[in-house]
């Protein structure tokens, strides 16, 4: 390992390079921080474009290619399972294969409304309160799109996106009839000249914004910082209030690491994971866990796959991720999330995929060779669908303190986790696939996913930001509780799961917080003392 | 999952092909070839006389001599970053350079034999992984490894050459493996020619002309699909593949079509025969 890099004190060590620490480093460095990014995952190279495997097995394989390495262990409704899920781990991070779609939540996401009352009473930080912040993060991500007519907030004021496809305007134009409400989706792409629409595989054009591209590359530009990657972190180590160094093993070398500020961004399920395992005299729960907070409150989102024909006569002018619509995100007072095209068309192969995927979770998955027979059905459905175009619908998740992470007893490195359905989950599931199903009368339509699904890239709610420490992790600038120079930038700050793909808000909330820390370490706040 | 090309066949105007074994035979034909359809050729080789004779039966055309012993890793890496610095970046790479040995197992010694696997395989590994530097960079580029079918049938007295050969394709293989899904648009292919009418093949065998036209063709296609595909002479082979995948092909009609090289017809010029 580089001497240099582990004698040195750095200002602020960040662990995860992936869109919470890539942005935080950037802000960092730019704002001349010295900053070392510690990632689990390669660096990799810019132009690779493989799709996040949730197939490939060998944990060899899968870290050279930016995957998680193993496979993830899980109690579902009691039921004991284990696959990989759509989780990076690289420079990068899951956003390497993300979809790019970077949007603002709703203000009832984040506030207590009046007429929308928030499951935990509202964030410690306000919706107007992170305005500028989303501002930031869509400048640094340089996002596209069009304002939602249905909000009553400003115009965030984007880039311009590239003009609709035909089809793609044809079906803004249905729902417009049918009183729906479709703008161009929030997205970080340059749509720079052979743009591929690289969704759910790595970018070779450096034209999607994601961790890398939009934090990491650019904060190595600036000259203050430094990526080591393949390098795992084992423990954080410290005293009750503050942390003294982190161990790490890289190459099969052991190594501490130390800097005045450490920022954990290991992702909703990676990060309270590493907290569980630094267990010491001090934190014999693991570090940071005073209440036994740190894991609970898991949350996913629920995505319901649909499949929507263009109304009769428009043909299909091929894949595009454009339209986006928000007339079905609060409904009946309850809550559910975006409704947006995924940016392909029902191909066979993505059908083959998606069904595979459910096949996987289904308890035929023990009769390994049946998974040919979803060739067929995929068949038909090509046939079908062959010129629908594929939409997500989010079904915000709600947080339940028995949903956790948990600490695996037999192997601490594997990411384990419980989760059970609410009733109530179920409820709004099915109250959204009516509601969905009837504004969409007129056009063909079709859910693709009998179960509910947990789209696992979109963890979070691990780590709960909030003022009160009895029932919060962290502080309302992503502090742990009591600890002076902890914090965490990922999306386990989030205590509610939001409506819409938590990428934008993690940017945003970690441009916040590094302010915090920029203007810490400008007033040599003695917080900082060295190690 | 591998999404299609979004691009068709290379330009030669924007290639820079490195050809190894350039001096003699196959390597020499490919190199001309080349020149023939305005790609720009380094040939590589261990003699500078003979490299210097294949350069100048191109008039006009850019071939350049490089003296290079492919089987010397170090020496392979430095020839590749002279060409880097002096002509460009290579964007296709045939792996041609071969030794064919024939000795009695019993009378060789193990150094001979490894010898022979040195240059053979040694030599393709050595100019893929120092090719591979800007092909990566680039995201792109074309490597061809020749092959033989003296792996399934060894010939007695050529156990070495046999070995490296089968080796070969196993090594594209391979590569394919590291690469495939990372970088689609470097495309790796095995190409067989057959058996040739060089110094190392059979007088009566298939003139050298015909056999790099194929080579040169397959050099230039560059779709994502023929990662990993096999060519025996102009022909792709199909992999063998179990009835239950033949039948859900056929169901689904999906069954690759197999590739037949059609190069441009030109007036083969008849030096090229045995020398």
């Amino acid at each position: 390992m580089n001497a240099d890099i582990i004698r040195r004190q750095w200002d602020v060590i960040v662990i995860g390079a992936g869109i919470g620490g890539g942005s935080m480093g950037r802000r960092l460095a730019e704002r001349g921080l010295s900053v070392l990014f510690v990632e689990k995952g390669p660096f990799g190279h810019d132009t690779e474009e493989q799709y996040l495997s949730t197939t490939l097995e060998d944990p060899f394989a899968r870290k050279i290619r930016g995957f998680w390495p193993k496979r993830v262990a899980a109690t579902i409704d009691g039921r004991e399972m284990s696959f990989f899920g759509a989780i990076g781990a690289g420079v990068g991070g899951t956003s390497s294969f993300y979809a790019a779609t970077l949007e603002r939540p709703e203000r009832h996401d984040i506030d207590e409304l009046e007429d929308r009352p928030h499951p935990t009473g509202g964030w410690p930080v306000s919706y107007d309160a992170y305005r500028p912040y989303y501002g930031l993060a869509e400048q640094m991500f340089e996002v596209c799109g069009e304002a939602d007519p249905l909000s009553e907030e400003p115009d965030p004021g984007l880039r311009s996106p590239p003009p609709l496809a035909a089809d793609d305007r044809d079906m803004t134009e249905s729902f417009r009839r049918k009183g729906l409400n479709p703008y161009y989706v929030h997205m970080g792409v340059r749509f720079v000249p052979g743009c591929q629409l690289c969704f759910g595989h790595k970018c070779p054009r450096r034209c999607k914004l994601d961790g890398r591209t939009a934090g990491v590359e650019p904060a190595v530009r600036t000259g203050q910082a430094f990526v080591l990657d393949n390098c795992d972190v084992q423990a954080i180590r410290g005293t009750r209030d503050r942390v003294s160094h982190i161990e790490v093993i890289r190459h099969g070398e052991r190594a501490t690491l130390k800097a005045r500020t450490y920022v954990l961004a290991g992702g909703g399920l990676g990060s309270p994971r590493l907290l569980l395992a630094s267990k010491s005299p001090e934190w014999p729960n693991g570090f940071g866990n005073s209440n036994d907070l740190v894991g609970r409150n898991l949350m996913f989102h629920l995505t319901e796959m649909l499949a929507i024909w263009p109304a009769s006569g428009s043909r299909s002018s091929g894949p595009s991720k454009a339209l986006a619509l928000r007339d079905f995100y609060f409904r009946n007072g309850m809550r559910f999330g975006a409704l947006q095209a995924i940016g392909v068309d029902a191909s066979y192969g993505m059908i083959v995929h998606y069904l595979n995927g459910l096949y996987d979770r289904s308890i035929f998955r023990r009769i390994r060779a049946g998974r040919e027979l979803t060739r067929i059905p995929a068949f038909i459905a090509a046939r079908m669908f062959g010129n629908a175009k594929i939409f997500a619908g989010i079904i915000e998740d709600l947080p339940y303190s028995e949903n956790r992470m948990l600490l695996d007893p037999e192997d601490p490195e594997r990411l384990r986790f419980h989760y059970s359905f609410a009733p109530e989950l179920h409820h709004r599931r099915r109250q959204y696939r009516r509601i969905v199903k009837k504004a969409l009368s007129g056009h063909r339509t079709a859910f693709l996913n009998m179960q509910p699904d947990l789209n696992l890239a979109h963890s979070c709610g691990t780590l709960r930001f909030g003022n009160d420490p009895a029932t919060s992790v962290l502080d309302a600038n992503c502090r742990v509780h009591g600890v002076r120079n902890l914090y965490v930038t990922d999306s386990s700050f989030m205590p509610t799961s939001t409506g819409i793909n938590p990428s934008l808000t993690i940017a945003a909330n970690a441009i916040r917080v590094a302010d915090h820390i920029v203007a810490l370490h400008k007033q040599r706040a003695p917080e900082l003392i060295d190690g | 999952m591998i999404r299609p090309s979004t691009r068709t066949a290379t330009s030669p105007e924007t290639s820079l092909a490195v050809v190894t074994g350039a001096s003699v035979g196959l390597g020499r034909a490919l190199a001309l070839e080349f020149s023939r359809r305005g790609v720009t050729v380094v040939g590589f080789g261990r003699n500078l006389a003979d490299l210097e004779t294949t350069a100048s039966m191109a008039p006009g055309a850019r071939i350049v001599p490089m003296q290079v012993d492919v089987g010397d890793a170090d020496a392979v890496a430095l020839a590749f970053q002279e060409i880097r610095e002096t002509v460009g970046d290579p964007t296709i790479l045939i792996n041609n350079a071969a030794v064919h040995p024939r000795r009695d197992f019993l009378d060789e010694t193990p150094h001979e034999f490894m010898a022979c696997l040195a240059v053979n395989l040694g030599g393709t590994v050595n100019c893929s992984h120092a090719a591979l530097k800007s092909m990566v960079r680039a995201g792109r580029g074309r490597i061809v490894n020749v092959g033989s079918f003296a792996d399934l049938a060894p010939l007695p007295g050529a156990g070495a050459y046999s070995v490296s050969k089968g080796a070969t394709r196993i090594f594209s293989r391979a590569l394919v493996a590291d690469l495939g899904d990372r970088f689609p648009d470097i495309v790796v292919t095995t190409w067989m020619p057959g058996i040739l009418a060089t110094r190392m093949g059979l007088p009566d065998g298939l003139d050298p002309a015909v056999a790099a036209r194929w080579g040169v063709e397959l050099a230039l296609s560059n779709e994502r699909e023929l990662n990993g595909a096999v060519f025996d002479r102009d022909v792709q082979v199909l992999e063998p593949r179990s009835l239950k995948r033949r039948v859900v092909e056929k169901l689904l009609r999906r069954s690759a079509p197999q590739r037949r090289l059609d190069p441009p017809i030109h007036e083969t010029p008849n030096d090229m025969a045995v020398q």
